[in-house]
């Protein structure tokens, strides 16, 4: 376990800016999920903690200790791939024990260390196997468990479960937190999918375009975002973002309001709508609508709520929930 | 199992009909018997007739008459330059199998990423198996002259006497097997690049993760990656040893003393240039079992495929 600390971290690639002037500190023993869209630099930010690019300027430590400049393998971390880079030609047991061969781990260990490994994974029926012979599920616990056999100090997540699909990607997370929980080990995490961030997070870092948009609590992140950016991309279904004028605010550019802080009513309300499209998920129930002076707007209702695309509906906001972003996308407090 | 009871009931002729149907049949009846033709015409009858003159006694004049049986075979069996040849021809396969492809495979690793350099250096080490093998045995033999060649030049200037090397019966065949490593490293190179290119970066990512050095990446990681283009690369540099001649033909013509013979230059040599066509097909006939017996061999216990 150990702190991570980033000072004044940038990247560039050529004459491309991808990280301008980043810091960042990630608790001991935290769970930090790195979000942000395609191209926002959160794999570049995680291939510089884990050594394998080197910042352009600033400084990485871990536990303390700078590291800008050690070998990956010197940092004590471990890294899980998109691809989970499991070498094809190496059984489950020699992928876990790769590493521990690699540092001349004494062998009554190794086997233990992999032994344990393969009992929290549950792949104790898989070692002699090749990776070709598993399923995406089990290839991605193998590549954790060839984690965890370093006992390092920080776990690097890159896009983990990205290739599993959307069943076994639910299944995976639960296991990675319960993992956490376990090891109570500091792990870093990247994703651009922000209900993976939500979930599995105590600290979410939300990314775009290199830089830091918020650091806080997934709630914190969903119930105040500071800008307009966060508030788009944290939650799902998105926040509807309607400009002030349109809503009798011409003091702010962007109204945010969250599809659950709306209600709807088939006479009364304050804005007339027409239900273009409705996806009944069973709990809920979202409405895409077409409000005459707003613009499109995402409703969420109780999944026991009826409705069909076409019929007509009145939204009124929940009072207090509100989010009011000023011209430069940065949230003001709240006036109304 | 229903299918292959169904197709058991099927009269012959609603059987072909099907086939014919489907489109296979079709392709095949179009599609094989021009392949089939060129390879009995260039391979299956010369390699029959090559079996058939091997047991004749004959200049190539006429047709042959003079049967002597196996008596070809047995002069072979018995010609000490026979046995130099093969000699040389298993040293061709060692020194392509333990010096000509280690090397491609080093000079692979250094410059398999694709940068602009690095395809200049491609290009440059591809260039010794783009020229034609006669025009790079002329080239060698200039080299090796010891009169005008560079050899002599370099002797010269650390003021030893003139070497000739081409005319040294202990250093002529070292320096015809120098030749052929530099021909044919780069064709070897060229697979390995490819393969290497192959190899994804997060699985070399990830070694470095776990602490494996730059030779421990190669050795455990992008080794083992391509073993199959690997196991291909060495074929080829079997059976193209087994083949060589048209390097040898400018550089020594076999000698000195016919210490520099292939089994093909010794084919051609005692065969086809003094007319003893029945001998060199004999010849013929054991260079194709020996090459045959290699391939199937190797086949069956390098190429199976790993399926794992």
């Amino acid at each position: 376990m150990a702190e991570v600390r980033l000072n004044n971290i940038t990247k560039k690639f050529g004459a491309v800016t991808v990280i301008p002037d980043m810091s960042l500190t990630v608790p001991d023993g935290s769970f930090t999920v790195l979000v942000g869209p395609s191209g926002c630099g959160k794999s570049t930010l995680l291939r510089i903690i884990s050594g394998l690019e080197m910042p352009s300027d600033g400084e990485v430590m871990i536990g303390g200790e700078d590291v800008t400049f050690a070998e990956p393998s010197d940092r004590g971390i471990s890294m899980v791939f998109q691809s989970y880079a499991l070498y094809p030609h190496m059984t489950v047991a020699q992928n876990i024990d790769f590493g521990l061969r690699l540092a001349k781990t004494p062998a009554a260990e190794r086997e233990a260390r992999v032994a344990e490994a393969a009992r929290i994974l549950a792949l104790e029926d898989y070692l002699d196997r090749k990776p070709g012979q598993l399923s995406g599920g089990q290839r991605q616990r193998v590549a954790i468990g060839r984690s965890i056999v370093r006992q390092p100090k920080v776990f690097l997540f890159d896009e983990p479960l990205s290739n599993l699909d959307a069943a076994l990607r639910g299944q995976m997370r639960v296991e990675l937190a319960q993992l956490h929980q376990s090891l109570d080990a500091t792990m870093i995490y990247v994703t651009h999918d922000q209900v993976e961030a939500m979930t599995l997070a105590d600290q979410i870092v939300v990314m775009n375009r290199g830089r830091i948009e918020q650091v806080g609590a997934p709630m914190d992140l969903y119930d105040r975002p500071m800008t307009e950016f966060v508030a788009g991309f944290i939650g799902s279904p998105k926040m509807n973002l309607l400009p002030g004028a349109a809503i009798g605010r011409g003091d702010v550019k962007t109204v945010g309001i969250r599809p659950e802080h709306l209600r709807a009513d088939p006479e009364t309300g304050d804005w007339p709508a027409t239900a273009k499209v409705v996806e009944t998920l069973g709990a809920d129930t979202v409405v895409y609508a077409d409000a005459e002076t707003l613009g499109e707007i995402t409703v969420r209702l109780p999944g026991k709520m009826r409705l069909s695309a076409g019929e007509r509906l009145f939204l009124s906001p929940e009072p207090g929930n509100l989010h009011l972003f000023d011209e430069d996308g940065h949230r003001m407090e709240q006036t109304a | 199992m229903a299918t292959a009871a169904t197709s058991r009931r099927l009269p012959a002729s609603e059987r072909l009909r099907r086939s014919l149907g489907n489109g296979r049949v079709s392709a095949i009846l179009i599609l094989l018997p021009p392949a089939l033709i060129l390879f009995t015409l260039f391979v299956i009858l010369p390699l029959g007739e090559s079996g058939y003159y091997s047991f004749f006694n004959w200049n190539g004049y006429g047709a042959p008459s003079d049967f002597v049986g196996l008596e070809n075979y047995e002069r072979i069996a018995g010609h000490s330059i026979f046995h130099k040849a093969v000699g040389n021809t298993v040293k061709i396969v060692a020194v392509s199998l333990l010096i000509q492809m280690p090397l491609a495979l080093a000079l692979a690793l250094l410059i398999f990423r694709k940068t602009p350099t690095n395809a200049v250096f491609r290009l440059i080490f591809f260039v010794p198996y783009i020229l034609a093998e006669v025009a790079a045995g002329l080239i060698w033999s200039f080299v090796f002259d010891g009169n005008y060649g560079i050899t002599a030049s370099v002797a010269q200037s650390l003021g030893m006497d003139s070497l000739f090397i081409l005319a040294d019966r202990d250093w002529a065949f070292v320096a015809v097997m120098t030749v052929i490593v530099w021909k044919y490293f780069g064709f070897h190179m060229m697979i390995y690049i490819a393969a290497l290119q192959s190899v994804p970066e997060d699985l070399i990512e990830s070694g470095r993760i776990e602490g494996a050095k730059r030779l421990q990446i190669v050795r455990y990681v992008q080794i083992p990656h391509i073993k199959p283009a690997i196991i291909v690369s060495a074929f080829f540099a079997i059976i193209g040893a087994l083949q060589v001649f048209d390097v040898i033909i400018p550089l020594t013509n076999g000698g000195p003393s016919n210490q520099t013979h292939t089994i093909v230059t010794y084919l051609y040599t005692f065969g086809l240039t003094r007319l003893n066509i029945g001998f060199g097909s004999a010849v013929g006939v054991i260079l194709f079992v020996a090459a045959i017996t290699v391939a199937v061999f190797y086949q069956r216990f390098f190429m199976k495929g790993d399926k794992a």
